[in-house]
């Protein structure tokens, strides 16, 4: 009989074995099962190519979470990278000279005398992947979508702000009337949706685009399937226009640990890794059928000095440090800076020694200053200029006018390690010329940066392939109307020089003149020290080729895989096939072995513990 | 630290005082040596902080620069970096000697601030009641269904990133559960017939608290403190490591977290990852085994460790 | 971690006090008592999920637009979808109305309903740290049994030190090395499991439960490994008060064998406290998981969260917030209304 006591315990602890026991062995089978599965030799999720007809699939893993799949509001880099694998854009970038424009789903275009008026050549042989004809209606609805649902506007917004109407008078014209002449009309990166699809959609700003697949689309790949977080998958569209893809299946695969990444990518588990540290890319450089490619950056990396932060209604606002209104002050701080050592210890080499605005991927728009406009490393005349500007230095700490010790903020991104690294060196070198740096990073520089509070900040823009853009982002236009609105100034830089030069260069239908402009631009900007280009980062990147025989770069001499202006890389890749790899495919099977092991002591201990209770449970009928 | 009744409630000459002092003093001591776990965890806590106050000088005050690093980037163990060195070329062994100040301070200065809040309400609902007490303790309540780590994730990344924020942010998720203990222990003192005779004499809330109840609870404080701060360690090293710590300072929780960025994981450079993770649970063990032998000796009714 | 149980235990041993007549009225107050409590802490938790992130300083536009090009048109539309032009008492007044039908709202990054979002990611948290939550606490009761048993000796001093240590590691440090140990491989050790990850897509049925159980493996051994001294200490405490009880000795007296004893008086009530802590843990589950998850890149509400929080995405901090919150409500509710009822001191 049972002891008043115990009863219920004794239950409950017999119920807990008994579930555990369960468990354990549930989860027995399923550690045992994939061992079998790829006994039967039937592991085709992943790149297994044993040339026996197998899916080839490439596998890409991705840290970036896909905000969203509707090309209207998505703006993570992640995400318009699959819209440019769904739809198809007006027009395209020359894998080997992205300057260079090729035809999209815009076969032609031409431009009215006034340049107010664009008429594109929609092509006749693009088809959705529900087999209805793409038209020039589609592209209509779209644009006019964005210029008029507010929800519509999140991601693209800013192409069609100078738009001012836009009509398909049949299927394959497409015309675009302008307000103000834009010279950006060949660059517009903007997915052309299904209109037949998209009516249906109610509330596009909510709308995720996630939940019917196949995703109708016109693009060189289909999405079959997403998961937020675990993985993207596409099909090959096999009636793309410009030829279907090599490889049966295209994964995206979210790493959120970089590490974890370049293991998988050893492991063979993930065929192209991006973003490598440069220890990551020294320890993969020796490793076998691995290729590490080090990429010119589409990035600058500087940092950007806080002139005065003000609005168009002439408020000023924020607290940046007086002395950097100071021209002499900003560049004795560059002076300072040892952009070499920048490169050599902090990005160990993988990039490029910051000089104009404009990376020198892009050849046509690279600027670079003149000998005697150079701001070089030179610390000694840093200190000389700024006893010079009255700058005194006591007691090792250097004076602002008042005669107060100057302290500067400087903000870092916490998600950019880089910034962090470069940090520390700044803190030393300005520490020589007595300037104290606060440094401060934050997830989201965001609020302290549109608020004007801080002093020097780390700042960076992909630059595409068109330089409107960046430039835009320095005009006195960009300035937030009042303190409290939001504009979208990089650093509240205004200037009427540099405004005109703005103005020339976007109504400028001529590429060789216009890089003129732009490269005036360009010397403004670093004469006035409001910003300085510590180096333009490479992008370093890996894949395995064992599975990847070729992959096209953009530009092709030493550009990147992932993040191009376009869809080349997984559209131009071919799968090695025929080389079986079967280091992974061993490991992993040892792999189940041990986890079976573990799994059978487990389940025997419980089965033990459960004998031994009722055992117990006998002795107490004794 | 047994004191009884008759001791408390009559003043005592001052020389009587402190014999009875040095002699439970003795006590415990010759009590805590039987402790062999905590014996072990307080040698251990010497050698640290000596470590740690000595840091300057074992590896030099410039250990943490960067322009004058020593090294090349991510060297392999050698005999001069017995550690190898980090992405700047400097010695692991260096930055972690001297991560020991910052993950120490941080440590115990959140552990008292949160031993020392959790103290006050809980004296202070224990000994006032009634309404009062109430509502404190459902805060307390209410702070305990909190999850801390994330409350601490929250408060560290709404503040400035800064040594401070993270004290703060440890010390003010993380006491409810001492306010709960000491609350108990303050009923049970009070309950007592030597504060009624106090309370008779007309004693103020002042002096019952600080004279009767508070040395009354100090053995309980101490013991939740020492526990306390090897939980604000390792919650150190979880917010530095998700990045929400100073990036001037060096501590073993950014050391890992920039060794993870460098890509040390992957690219197998285990010497960078290891030391500071192993100094972390060091330090935190030996403020657990330190704690349980104090929790023992002085409270045995909580009989964690017997 | 003992001072948790010790803590919570309070109100029980308080019920415990009750008398057999009326024991059921008694049982139906206190469990009352203790629901509305939950109530109160809830609606406190849903109050301060709205406030605490207000805090954040600055106009959550801006920092969803940052970095790039955005008009001043684009930026009127995202304040309105997000109800962000509305004045606070009535961006609070709508909150608190849709968080009771269990709406938070849209995701500023992701542009979906909030409630869809976490709804997707807690079965895969519920796995992960569930299974581990059931293995620790299994591991715990059985090793702090055995360490009590023998209690002084080798056994338990090795027993007791190894779970302190473990329990002093670092959670996240363990999982990066494991990662490099089994994961990446070192020496001659292959690399074993997936780096991350939760399933590698596309399988089904059995396959697809087996490859989520080969990701686990990594991530449960992580939790289990850090989490299951606590339970070893607090049954191991439990079980030696039991054993130096009274009746132990009466019923040795009586002529039972000694590990019978243990077994079918000791055990049974020792498990008591233990209870409790299962149930605190159960709570901690969520709110638990963030670094592994973030280490293992585990899809769950843990790396949600973090995710949320960094840029900041209010709307998805808020409900995460609460939903971390109200795991542990609701834990502790559940605990409370099992424990007068396992209390054999009770009655039923």
């Amino acid at each position: 009989m049972h002891h008043p006591e115990s009863g219920p315990f004794t239950r409950l602890a017999r119920g807990i074995v008994a579930a555990a026991a369960a468990l354990c062995l549930l989860l027995l089978g399923l550690v045992a099962a994939p061992a079998s599965a790829f006994a039967e030799g039937a592991g085709s999720g992943e790149a297994t190519p044993d040339g026996k007809g197998q899916k080839d699939t490439l596998t890409v893993a991705i840290a970036q979470s896909v905000d969203t799949l509707n090309p209207f509001t998505a703006t993570r880099l992640s995400a318009t990278n699959m819209m440019r694998l769904m739809y198809d854009f007006p027009t395209n970038y020359d894998p080997k000279d992205p300057s260079k424009v090729l035809p999209g789903l815009a076969t032609k275009w031409k431009t009215s005398e006034d340049k107010l008026t664009w008429t594109y050549t929609i092509r006749d042989d693009s088809e959705w992947s529900d087999g209805k004809p793409v038209t020039a209606e589609d592209a209509a609805w779209t644009f006019n979508k964005m210029m008029t649902d507010d929800g519509a506007k999140t991601a693209n917004g800013n192409f069609v702000a100078n738009f001012d109407k836009v009509t398909a008078p049949d299927d394959r014209t497409l015309v675009i009337k302008l307000k103000k002449p834009q010279a950006t009309m060949l660059a517009l990166d903007v997915p052309i949706v299904p209109k037949h699809v998209w009516t249906k959609v109610k509330n596009i700003a909510e709308f995720t685009n996630d939940k019917d697949f196949p995703i109708v689309g016109n693009g060189p790949f289909i999405l079959t399937d997403h998961k937020t977080d675990q993985y993207v998958k596409f099909k090959p569209n096999k009636k793309f226009w410009r030829g279907a893809p090599a490889f049966d299946e295209l994964v995206f695969r979210f790493y959120k640990d970089n590490d974890a990444a370049v293991s998988a990518l050893k492991k063979g588990e993930v065929s192209f890794v991006p973003d490598l540290t440069p220890a990551q890319a020294a320890s993969l450089e020796g490793a076998a059928n691995i290729k590490v490619n080090d990429a010119a950056g589409k990035r600058f990396w500087a940092l950007a000095t806080n002139p005065g932060a003000k609005a168009k209604n002439g408020k000023k606002f924020g607290n940046g440090h007086k002395a950097l209104l100071d021209a002499d002050f900003r560049k004795a701080l560059f002076h300072a800076v040892d952009r070499k050592t920048i490169v050599d210890k902090v990005l160990q080499g993988h990039g490029v020694e910051g000089e104009g605005y404009i990376p020198p991927r892009y050849e046509d728009y690279f600027w670079k200053p003149s000998a005697e406009q150079k701001i070089a490393y030179d610390p000694k005349q840093a200190a000389a200029l700024l006893d010079k500007a009255g700058y005194k230095e006591k007691g090792g700490k250097r004076l602002d006018k008042d005669g107060k010790p100057i302290t500067l903020r400087l903000m870092c991104h916490a998600t950019d390690p880089k910034d962090k690294a470069a940090s520390k060196y700044l803190e030393e070198w300005w520490g020589e010329l007595g300037i104290k740096t606060k440094t401060t990073c934050l997830d989201n520089v965001g609020d302290p940066w549109v608020a004007g509070e801080y002093d020097i900040a780390f700042d960076g823009w992909s630059v595409n392939p068109d330089p409107d853009l960046v430039l835009a982002l320095h005009t006195c236009d960009a300035l937030p109307n009042t303190p409290k609105d939001v504009g979208l100034t990089d650093n509240f830089i205004c200037n009427k020089k540099f405004d005109s030069l703005y103005a020339k260069q976007i109504a400028e239908y001529d590429p060789a003149k216009r890089a003129a402009i732009v490269k005036d631009m360009e010397s403004w900007l670093y004469d006035s020290g409001y910003m300085n280009v510590l180096a333009y980062p490479n992008s370093v990147e890996a894949y395995r080729t064992d599975q990847i025989k070729s992959i096209t770069a953009m530009p092709a001499s030493n550009g990147n895989i992932w993040g191009q202006d376009g869809y080349w890389s997984w559209w131009s890749a071919k799968p090695a096939g025929g080389e079986a790899k079967a280091s992974s495919g061993g490991s992993s099977s040892t792999g189940m072995i041990i986890g079976i092991a573990a799994a059978a002591v487990v389940a025997a201990g419980i089965g033990g513990l459960v004998l031994v209770r009722r055992r117990s449970a006998a002795d107490d009928r004794e | 630290m047994t004191a009884d009744a008759s001791a408390a409630a009559a003043a005592t000459p001052g020389a009587l005082a402190r014999a009875r002092r040095r002699a439970s003093a003795a006590r415990f001591w010759a009590a805590y040596r039987k402790q062999r776990a905590g014996v072990v965890g307080l040698i251990a806590l010497l050698v640290i902080a000596l470590v740690a106050i000595f840091a300057p000088l074992l590896v030099g005050s410039d250990v943490d620069n960067v322009t004058d690093a020593p090294g090349k980037a991510l060297e392999d163990p050698s005999a001069e970096f017995p550690f190898g060195t980090d992405q700047f070329g400097r010695s692991v062994l260096g930055l972690v000697v001297y991560g020991s100040r910052i993950s120490l301070t941080v440590g115990l200065l959140s552990a008292f601030l949160c031993v020392a809040i959790g103290t006050v309400v809980g004296i202070v609902a224990g000994h006032f009641g009634g309404w009062f007490s109430t509502v404190l303790m459902r805060v307390t309540d209410w702070f305990l269904v909190m999850p801390a780590l994330v409350l601490a994730i929250v408060l560290a990344t709404v503040m400035s990133r800064s040594v401070t924020t993270i004290i703060i942010a440890i010390g003010v998720t993380a006491w409810p559960t001492t306010a709960r203990l000491v609350r108990a222990q303050t009923l049970a003192i009070e309950a007592r017939p030597y504060i009624e005779r106090a309370k008779a004499l007309g004693a103020g809330h002042l002096h019952i608290t600080t004279r009767h109840v508070l040395p009354n609870v100090m053995p309980l404080v101490l013991a939740q403190t020492t526990l306390a701060i090897s939980t604000s360690i390792l919650t150190e090293a979880t917010l530095a490591f998700l990045g929400l710590g100073d990036p001037q300072v060096v501590s073993w929780g950014g050391m890992l977290q920039d060794a993870r960025e460098a890509g040390a994981v992957s690219s197998g450079h285990w010497a960078y990852l290891v030391p500071p993770g192993l100094a972390i649970a060091a330090v935190a063990l030996a403020f657990t085994l330190a704690g349980r032998a104090l929790e023992t000796v002085l409270n045995p009714k909580l009989g964690v460790a017997k | 971690m003992s001072a948790t149980a010790t803590a919570t235990t309070a109100p029980a041993t308080a019920a415990a006090k009750e008398r057999r007549p009326g024991a059921a009225r008694a049982y139906l107050a206190y469990l009352g008592g203790k629901l509305a409590g939950a109530a109160v802490s809830l609606f406190a938790v849903l109050v301060t999920s709205f406030f605490l992130f207000r805090i954040i300083p600055g106009d959550p536009v801006k920092s969803m637009t940052q970095g790039r090009a955005v008009s001043e048109d684009q930026l009127a539309a995202l304040r309105e979808q997000f109800g962000l032009d509305l004045p606070l008492w009535q961006q609070f007044t709508d909150y608190c109305t849709k968080a009771v039908t269990g709406d938070f709202g849209t995701s500023y990054q992701f542009h979906a309903p909030v409630s869809e979002l976490i709804w997707e990611k807690v079965p895969n948290t519920l796995l992960l740290t569930g299974v581990a939550v059931v293995l620790y606490t299994m591991l715990g009761l059985w090793l702090g049994t055995r360490a009590a048993w023998r209690h002084g000796g080798l056994g338990d001093r090795l027993n007791t030190g190894v779970a302190l240590t473990l329990w002093s590691v670092p959670g996240f440090w363990l999982g990066l090395l494991l990662i490099i140990v089994f994961s990446v491989g070192i020496g001659p050790i292959p690399g074993l499991f997936p780096t991350g990850g939760m399933e590698e897509g596309g399988k089904e049925g059995f396959a697809y439960i087996a490859d989520v159980a080969h990701h686990m493996v990594l991530p449960v051994l992580t939790l289990v490994a850090v989490g299951y001294a606590q339970t070893l200490l607090v049954m191991r405490s439990s079980l030696l008060d039991e054993m130096g009880s009274d009746y132990l000795t009466t019923a040795r007296a009586k002529g039972l064998r000694d590990d019978l004893v243990r077994r079918r008086h000791a055990v049974p009530n020792a498990l008591l406290p233990t209870v409790t802590l299962i149930f605190v843990n159960l709570g901690h589950v969520a709110a638990g998981s963030i670094l592994v998850e973030t280490v293992f890149s585990w899809p769950g509400v843990g790396s949600l969260f973090y995710q949320a929080l960094s840029v900041p995405d209010l709307p998805l901090v808020q409900g995460l917030f609460v939903v971390f919150a109200g795991a542990m409500i609701l834990m502790n509710v559940l605990a409370d209304i099992l424990y007068p009822l396992l209390d054999p001191r009770v009655g039923r």
